[in-house]
């Protein structure tokens, strides 16, 4: 672990917004899917993504200028660089004229949005903003472009909200809406990142493409599990792969959830819309253990239920889809559920309703998560094609590849609990 | 020369029956007989009109002196009070028309129906495909309809296996002209929408209607089909399309209002025209069976069908100001046709 934290990382910047975190190729500054990026030759599909990345640049040209302030051959290929991302922008949209530059209102903007940052962060950039300039490192050009990019992207960002209201975007026909998906994505990652600290192991068991899917437990009385799975593999995985969870029937009914469960790119969990999603070669992730798992006491922990009915296995092995055992471990501490009450859950049609110290004598207030340290890991993928596709009607085959699986996973959460020193601090 | 096939289309009167006669005319090549209990206005031209109760016992022996070999039954009385007379006209009619089809010895039957028969329910998978078990709401007496229709056609096909039977579950409707209970609601001066909740829809441009239809009654294509345009829309999406400001209505409300008119003896639908359930949970067809066994492409994205149900609808309600864009457009034009 020690040994990687060395190794320098690659410059460039995910679609997340988050610095990659893969290792550049050698003699590159670059990872293999920012090294096209850099170079200029982008796909188409990049190519629409460009708006989002042009936001990021300011930030992108600080990271190598502090790590070689010197560098001379650095500055130029920066500035080469920069000037063709500004040269493809423009001719990218052409109707788009910004507002006449200046200086001081490129400084008044770069710190206006530098207050998304925190103060030392910000305080950091405007330094070495003000460094950048006195060394005479972009000339007037060059700050044009910039000016020109950044007032693209703040009005591309208010654009967004301006679509909302006359309805033109985009979902797919499982209702998947990428931008509101980038507007909730800060949330889920400042969980991610400061909250729970997750930290991933595995994630290269995950296909850059293709089908897979992902088996997890199920803990914590709330599905922030799956949402941790999701931007662990939005933000970790080289690809940035959209992981599809399946969620149980309850949710379709609370207003919001299923608002927000359909635009992030779940899906209801039945047999057909798993079987579709892994056709149409998406990861798709799913909790077998359903509410039992997530409803479990906090004496219980780290016990996996049973494993419902195996219509896990009939989907890998009927899509030949390899099952990557993945394991959830912090989760379980993030409520501490001592005893269930079943008349409470028929009155309030709840599957099952938890009572902890906080919840429900705190209100909305016991529904905040505690902040346990979380650890996710993929394990190794287990192949669904050696065997024929309909192999999915042998139940005796279906229940020892469950049974298999969630062994694996049990196995999995035991090692890492192992490991484990503190629940808050890993 | 051969003989001209005969085809009949009921509800001639009606919207949908009206442009089908119309548009299987202008094919060319089959003669057109339009049953109704009165004749379509305006009157639709080259349609041999029988002004006749489909519940009628001599219409076996109308088909049978015509020689007709495909009915497609397209009347239905919507928005109506959820009475026994409209049960009667809708349900028990459908049933008098099939059996006097089969005693006529017609080859085919084609039935409209609606996407709706399956329910909008929570547990609903993404997409629903023909086969699903029809869960339909009761409450709203067109679907309740619909739904018993539905079961009566599929016993028949099982009674009379002989006949072609065609059964098309349109999703909802919209255009320029149509009126269905999704153009009702979209017409609603409020349009609500259910707090929290924002289903994806299906929609169809009800030019695509009518082909679909006419692609049916040409082409034999046994079984039940779902029909749709592609792209499914949030509901909130289309309402911000529509240009509608839609006040959220918390859920509870909404099904409590519906019950009240229900038991009131209301049609609840003058004040709500789309059941509240298809507001807050999704109900969308597989298409997969459309377009590889009907191999029908419809001409109309859901968007665009929307756009021209908003266009159609801006034409007629307000009345623009003269723009500098108008001016600028016509000197251009005026200068092109110069330069020519």
């Amino acid at each position: 672990m020690s040994e990687s934290e060395q190794r320098p990382r690659c410059q460039a910047v995910t679609k997340a917004g988050q610095p990659c975190k893969n290792y550049p190729l050698a003699g590159s500054a670059y990872c293999a899917v920012h090294q096209s990026v850099s170079s200029g030759q982008l796909s188409v599909d990049s190519e629409q993504q460009l708006p989002v990345t042009s936001y990021q640049l300011p930030v992108t040209n600080e990271q190598p200028l502090t790590a070689e302030p010197s560098g001379r051959e650095l500055r130029e290929q920066l500035m080469v660089e920069l000037d063709e991302l500004i040269k493809r922008l423009q001719a990218m949209t052409p109707g788009y004229t910004p507002p006449p530059f200046s200086p001081r209102g490129l400084l008044e903007m770069l710190e206006k949005n530098a207050q998304r940052l925190s103060a030392a962060d910000r305080l950091g950039i405007l330094q070495k903003m003000r460094g950048a300039i006195t060394q005479d490192v972009f000339d007037v050009e060059t700050w044009k472009g910039l000016w020109y990019m950044l007032n693209y992207t703040l009005q591309s960002q208010a654009d967004v909200v301006k679509r909302r209201f006359t309805g033109e975007y985009e979902v797919d026909e499982w209702g998947l809406d990428w931008e509101f998906l980038d507007t909730v994505r800060p949330f889920f990652t400042f969980l991610y990142k400061l909250y729970w600290r997750v930290s991933t192991t595995g994630i290269e068991n995950i296909p850059d493409s293709g089908r897979a899917l992902l088996v997890a437990n199920h803990s914590g009385q709330l599905p922030w599990d799956a949402a941790m799975i999701s931007t662990a593999v939005l933000s970790e995985h080289p690809a940035q792969r959209l992981v599809r969870s399946l969620y149980g029937a309850w949710f379709p009914t609370l207003p919001f959830f299923s608002l927000v469960f359909d635009k992030i790119g779940h899906a209801l969990a039945t047999m057909e819309n798993g079987t579709r999603l892994l056709q149409q070669d998406e990861i798709v992730a799913v909790y077998p253990e359903g509410y039992k798992g997530v409803g479990k006491l906090f004496r219980d922990r780290y016990k996996l239920a049973r494993f419902g009915r195996g219509g896990f296995v009939k989907m890998a092995l009927a899509t030949q889809s390899p099952i990557i055992p993945t394991a959830v471990v912090g989760a379980e501490e993030t409520y501490v559920s001592l005893a269930k009450s079943d008349s409470l859950a028929r009155l309030t049609g709840f599957p099952y309703f938890p009572i902890s110290p906080t919840f429900p004598w705190l209100g909305p207030l016991g529904l905040i998560p505690l902040p346990t340290k979380w650890s996710i890991d993929f394990g190794e993928p287990i192949p669904t094609d050696v065997v024929e596709p309909d192999a999915a009607n042998n139940l005796t085959l279906v229940s020892q590849l469950a049974e298999q699986v969630r062994d694996t996973v049990q196995t999995m959460v035991n090692q890492r609990l192992a490991q484990r020193r503190s629940v808050f601090l890993g | 020369m051969t003989e001209e096939k005969v085809v009949v289309v009921t509800g001639a009167a009606g919207y949908w029956g009206a442009r089908l006669a119309g548009r299987l005319i202008a094919e060319g090549g089959l003669r057109v007989v339009g049953i109704d209990t009165r004749p379509p206005t305006p009157a639709v031209e080259g349609l041999d009109f029988v002004r006749a109760d489909v519940r009628n016992p001599l219409l076996a022996d109308l088909f049978k002196a015509e020689g007709v070999d495909t009915v497609c039954h397209l009347l239905f009385r919507q928005g109506a009070r959820p009475d026994e007379k409209t049960f009667d006209l809708n349900v028990i009619g459908t049933m008098k028309l099939l059996g006097a089809c089969q005693q006529a010895g017609v080859r085919k039957v084609v039935l409209k129906s609606s996407t709706a028969v399956y329910g909008a329910h929570p547990t609903n998978p993404a997409f629903l495909e023909e086969s699903r078990h029809l869960q339909g709401s009761r409450r709203y007496a067109d679907l309740g309809h619909q739904v018993e229709i539905e079961v009566l056609a599929q016993n028949f096909h099982r009674q009379a296996p002989e006949i072609l039977l065609t059964i098309l579950r349109f999703a909802h409707g919209v255009g320029p002209t149509a009126d269905s209970p999704f153009t009702r609601f979209l017409r609603t001066p409020g349009a609500p929408h259910l707090l929290g909740f924002d289903p994806p829809l299906q929609l169809i441009h009800e030019d695509d209607v009518v082909e679909a239809l006419a692609q049916a009654v040409l082409n034999d294509a046994p079984g039940v089909f779902n029909v749709a345009a592609e792209g499914v829309l949030p509901l909130t999406r289309i309402l911000a399309l529509a240009g509608k400001i839609s006040p959220p209505v918390l859920p509870p409300l909404a099904e409590w209002g519906a019950r009240l008119m229900a038991t009131a003896g209301r049609p609840p639908d003058r004040v709500w025209p789309l059941e509240p359930s298809y507001l807050r949970y999704r109900c969308v067809a597989d298409l997969t069976k459309m377009r590889e066994e009907l191999t029908f492409a419809p001409r109309y994205t859901a968007v665009e069908a929307l756009q021209s149900f908003t266009e159609a609808r801006q034409d007629t309600g307000q009345v623009n100001d003269l723009t500098a864009e108008d001016e600028e457009r016509l000197r251009q034009t005026i200068a092109e046709r110069q330069s020519q």
